[in-house]
């Protein structure tokens, strides 16, 4: 009866839960889906991270591999994060070209990593003007159940965190290079960047780590990010204004969400390591 | 493929002939019907084959250029197969149409020449993680009247075989910089080793039975068939089934053996008569694909 | 790389760091037949990895399942049954659509982002291995979307992609006549090697220069075990007619071991779902 329901009004349906004060998962509205992460797993990338926020699956996995430095910035290093919304994780997404929602996440996400200062592309040269590493991290949404954003970003801190990158022995007269697979190092990570989202619905109702039917019905979401302290980046989408009041709880709470989640990461990768 | 509406009244008919060993046209389910065959008629490309076996005509160029190898296997030239199903073949080719199938032909070839012990490579390079030679194999298909593989498969055997690379005079490294010069003369030129190129045969399974080169009509009764390329020697280098059908363990087993008779004995044929061919020297009349 | 638009790119040239790692270590042939001889994993040669498998890991899909074959790791989901799109005609089968994936992580080399050459061709080997076992005329008219990704490959991909899109098929209640197992073995010097890792798998397609061939390739098969029917059969490289028809014989014997893998795999997800009903009603 119930699953019908939802077919039919699925409006309506979110609207009657909202209005007895819970949402159809059973949460409440500030609460979170509990959230898990497992690095390291894919044995043929170099650093990698798989997340899961309730039933949204990200998982991201980093490829490293050689390139001249551009001639403008001689003493960076790449880093190329995209994110890709499989056909798999939906079935609103078909196989081709990434479609205009995934392109926008890729930029947000590229967005958040440079703001959030993360990593120093600078630590990523081996050698000025000559040779530097570029980090190709893919993130691919393996189930797509709303705040993906967050995962994707989880995922990819996560993916950093774990990296290792194999010794380099550059000769620059001879353009020899011998690389030492044994003998890996970690990259300094400076930030874990942790995005948060929130959806609004009518009358300011706010939730937190919306699910996709919630999101879909939503009249505007929010994203924050916080590094340990500070707010990096902040992202509401248009739909209706929102009161000066419920953002700051929104950035209280997002603060507080993060801290939990870079423990996990942290707890995670050490054990792993 | 060209779809055929074909009765199920025609379908029992070619069934049964084929199931008494006498096919519509004659044939026992071992025959292939007869070949048309021609090499170098084309004076633009390196080389060049034009076959055509009952209604199907397929028209090969082969051209060869100087590439650097691939990083993970310097000491080996490369072969790309490029197949393009003309809209003039048969209507259902127009537009995108023929994508697939020529994807899937193109496919079956590399598959077929990708082992070592079929093309050997290595006699394509110049000079190891510098230069080597590229072979562009391109497959035109003029016209379709069944068993494309095979009859494409005979092609680029028959065309790679007539492929002429120019000479290399020397080849030197120079401070890292590969330097090469061909020889001055055109007609100098070196020949592929082509004693193991592999042909296609394709086994249509239609009733109980597996006929070899069936024409439209009968690739309609089949719902599963195998290709399995063999090379001169018998040794197998590589099988694919196609289409929507599957095959019981035995049927598979008994089906490989008559297409390795089948795939020896073709191989035999099409070496004698290119041989013929050449014995014809340089003067021999030109056909050429515009009959 | 040509230039994406749509996508963030990297600089233009840029090279995995692998091929600067071995350049001396020229493998002879002794090298390679020891390896395989003796694998790594001390596994056995007809004997197959460990496999996991979970279904219904994707709660948007309609059917979804994840398979791990050691260290190789795919997901596939299957979904609802759609209108054939751009199509005149009226079919009487319905159709499948696969996409096979390899994530760009999932190599020991990096892979674009669009479908190569290679996964083209095990799209379509996927689409073979599956059509035969679904019953298509119950669907007139409509195409079943199949989308596998494998996230990690070490060696036989194509096949635990087969068995994944299979229990996805099951899980998404399309109906079939039975579940397709799939083995992929490869071949060197006589030696079968069954479910190879992905070094075992390079190994075999590497070969040394002999005045006699040796025997050597990939072989992938896929059956329906139960009704014993070959759905697929996919084969490269070079060997004798002798060796392809016993190897046929080994390949489906192992197939009928790794069936009541995933018959028990079905029957448990199975059970899990009427328990999970059954505690909704309460």
């Amino acid at each position: 009866m119930e699953s019908q329901y939802k077919t039919i009004h699925p409006a309506k349906y979110l609207r009657d839960h909202f209005a007895s004060n819970i949402r159809p998962d059973g949460r409440e509205f500030m609460s979170f889906r509990p959230v898990s992460v497992c690095v390291g797993s894919i044995t043929k990338a170099d650093g990698s991270a798989l997340v899961k926020i309730g039933n949204t699956t990200v998982v991201c996995g980093i490829k490293a591999e050689l390139a001249c430095p551009k001639a403008e910035s001689p003493d960076c290093g790449f880093i190329v994060p995209n994110v890709e919304l499989a056909p798999l994780s939906s079935p609103k997404f078909r196989p081709g070209p990434p479609s205009e929602e995934s392109q926008c996440i890729s930029k947000l996400i590229e967005k958040i990593l440079i703001n959030s200062e993360a990593i120093d592309l600078k630590s990523l040269c081996i050698h000025k003007d000559k040779l530097a590493w570029v980090l190709y991290c893919d993130i691919i949404s393996l189930d797509y159940d709303g705040s993906v954003i967050d995962a994707c970003t989880t995922s990819l801190m996560a993916a950093l965190k774990i990296l290792t990158l194999p010794t380099v022995d550059y000769t620059p007269e001879t353009g020899s290079i011998k690389i030492d697979k044994k003998n890996r190092i970690h990259i300094p990570l400076k930030q874990l960047a942790i995005c948060t989202t929130f959806a609004i619905f009518d009358n300011q109702l706010l939730i937190t780590d919306p699910t996709e039917d919630e999101e879909k019905h939503s009249l505007s979401t929010i994203n924050i990010v916080f590094n340990e302290d500070d707010m990096c980046f902040v992202h509401k989408s248009g739909g209706i204004p929102v009161s000066q009041n419920l953002f700051s709880t929104c950035i209280i709470k997002a603060k507080n969400h993060g801290n939990q989640v870079r423990k996990l990461i942290l707890a995670a990768v050490n054990c792993k390591t | 493929m060209a779809e055929i509406p074909l009765s199920l009244a025609e379908k029992t008919f070619i069934l049964h002939g084929i199931d008494a060993d006498f096919r519509n046209d004659g044939r026992s389910r071992t025959h292939y019907r007869c070949m048309e065959l021609e090499t170098k008629l084309m004076d633009q490309v390196h080389g060049s084959a034009r076959l055509r076996i009952g209604n199907t005509d397929v028209l090969v160029g082969v051209k060869v250029e100087i590439d650097t190898p691939y990083p993970d296997s310097p000491g080996d030239g490369k072969l790309e197969f490029f197949v393009d199903c003309s809209a003039n073949a048969t209507p259902s080719f127009e537009g995108r149409g023929g994508e697939n199938l020529a994807n899937e032909i193109s496919n079956v070839l590399a598959l077929a020449y990708q082992s070592p012990d079929a093309m050997d490579l290595t006699q394509l390079s110049i000079l190891p993680h510098k230069k080597c030679w590229k072979l562009f194999v391109d497959i035109l298909i003029l016209e379709c009247g069944g068993n494309l593989f095979d009859a494409v498969a005979i092609a680029v055997k028959a065309a790679l075989y007539s492929t002429e690379i120019p000479k290399v005079k020397c080849a030197t490294l120079d401070g890292g910089e590969a330097d090469i010069a061909l020889s001055d003369d055109t007609y100098e030129s070196v020949k592929l080793d082509t004693t193991n190129f592999p042909i296609l045969v394709s086994l249509y399974k239609i009733g109980d039975s597996c006929v070899v080169d069936p024409t439209s009509e009968e690739e309609m009764c089949s719902s599963a068939s195998i290709v399995i390329s063999v090379m001169p020697n018998g040794r197998i280098s590589s099988i694919v089934k196609m289409g929507y059908g599957s095959v019981h363990p035995t049927t598979l087993s008994k089906t490989l053996d008559m297409g390795t008779k089948v795939g020896i004995e073709l191989n035999n044929e099409i070496i004698s008569a290119l041989k013929r061919e050449d014995e014809l020297g340089l003067n021999r009349e030109i056909i050429g694909f515009l009959r | 790389m040509p230039n994406d638009s749509k996508r963030i790119n990297g600089p233009d040239a840029t090279v995995p760091y692998s091929i600067y790692t071995n350049l001396n270590s020229e493998s002879s042939e002794l090298l390679i037949k020891n390896q395989l001889q003796f694998r790594v994993d001390k596994r056995k040669h007809n004997e197959f990895r460990k496999m996991f498998i979970r279904i219904g890991v994707v709660s948007q899909a309609k059917g979804s399942a994840y398979v791990e074959m050691g260290q190789t790791r795919v997901i596939c989901s299957v979904f609802d049954p759609r209108e054939i799109p751009n199509k005149a005609q009226y079919s009487t089968q319905g159709e499948l659509f696969c996409e096979f994936k390899f994530a760009p992580f999932a190599s020991c080399k990096r892979k674009g982002h669009q479908q190569d050459a290679e996964e083209k061709e095990y799209s379509l080997i996927m689409q073979r291995a599956l059509e035969p076992a679904v019953c298509r005329h119950e669907f007139p008219n409509f195409q079943v979307d199949i989308y596998a990704l494998v996230l990690d490959n070490d060696g036989s991909a194509l096949s635990t992609a087969i068995m994944a899109a299979s229990l996805a098929l099951a899980n998404a209640s399309v109906p079939m006549f039975g579940i397709v197992t799939a083995v992929t073995v490869v071949i060197y010097d006589d030696l079968f090697i069954i479910d190879p890792t992905y070094k075992e798998e390079a190994l075999c397609l590497k070969t040394i220069k002999k005045l006699k061939p040796v025997n050597h390739g990939i072989i992938m098969q896929a059956m329906l075990s139960q009704h014993d029917q070959i759905s697929e059969f996919f084969l490269t490289g070079s060997m004798d007619i002798n060796f392809v028809n016993s190897s046929i014989d080994i390949l489906s014997k192992t197939s009928n071991e790794i069936y009541p893998v995933l018959q028990e795999a079905l029957r448990k997800s199975i059970l899990k779902m009427i328990k999970k009903k059954n505690q909704q009603e309460k």
